[in-house]
């Protein structure tokens, strides 16, 4: 309790509107709220699931054709590609590797990512579909 | 006190950690499958071509229903909390909780049902 006294807990005071300051920031905001796109494709993925089990799987086959559904995932692959480009960024910026007396870059983990990517995407594929 | 508090934080750092995981996997494992459902099948591209169709990814193997779980679940987890941090960054702070509240009930919702219809078709055969 004592504790709590000595080192009270530090309010953040921003105004709504505290990341149109800068590009910076503006970018940074942009980025978390594409993950709602993230979460909404997951939750009308699981409606989808729904249709096939509640009715069959030709509703799920169906509702996947709705053109609604395809602009609505074509937008959320966009931002899902933004979420994994700024994710992989970040990983290369947190945590470079040492290599002798020097850093890697954050754009040498981007790359090297989104090659893993590709590789893990083929996969995926193969092993899920082709095999 | 201070047992509660560490408590909290462990607690925090896990989350946290799912989290972090959540981020892995909406990052490598979600585009594949947006390309697939939205792209792929509705236009009949490669790996489709008209010879199977979306359905055979869930039910044609156990290690696609796994997918489709640790995918769907992943993400799920990771955008609902990011995007409701981001929200108490944006002047909702003074009602953190009931956002939190509110994100982990979707969460929790949405893996329990996603769950279910993957048990369900396992153990009825649905997925071979």
């Amino acid at each position: 309790m004592g504790d709590n006294k000595r080192y009270p807990e530090l309010k953040r005071r921003l105004s709504p509107g505290w990341w149109t300051a800068s590009r910076h920031y503006a970018m940074y905001m942009i980025r978390e709220w594409t993950s709602l796109f993230v979460a909404l494709y997951s939750l009308v993925f699981i409606y989808g699931l729904s249709l096939w089990a509640m009715g069959s799987r030709a509703d799920f086959l169906n509702f996947l054709k709705n053109p609604a559904i395809i602009g609505f995932s074509l937008v959320a692959l966009v931002f899902t590609m933004y979420h994994a480009v700024t994710w992989f960024y970040l990983l290369g910026a947190i945590s470079p590797i040492k290599i002798g007396r020097s850093k890697t870059k954050p754009w040498q983990a981007l790359v090297l990512n989104l090659v893993l990517l590709v590789i893990v995407s083929y996969l995926a594929i193969w092993l899920l579909i082709l095999r | 006190m201070k047992v509660e508090s560490h408590k909290v934080a462990r607690l925090h750092a896990i989350l946290w950690g799912i989290f972090s995981l959540g981020g892995m996997i909406a990052a490598f494992l979600l585009p594949v499958l947006i390309y697939l459902t939205a792209i792929a099948y509705p236009f009949n591209l490669w790996p489709f071509n008209g010879t199977r169709d979306i359905g055979f990814l869930i039910t044609g193997h156990r290690l696609g229903a796994l997918f489709i779980f640790v995918t769907i679940a992943g993400s799920l987890y990771h955008g609902i909390f990011r995007f409701q941090s981001a929200l108490t960054e944006v002047g909702l702070l003074r009602y953190r909780r009931a956002l939190e509240a509110v994100g982990y009930f979707i969460i929790f919702v949405g893996i329990i049902v996603l769950g279910y219809y993957l048990a369900t078709w396992y153990l009825n055969g649905t997925i071979s």
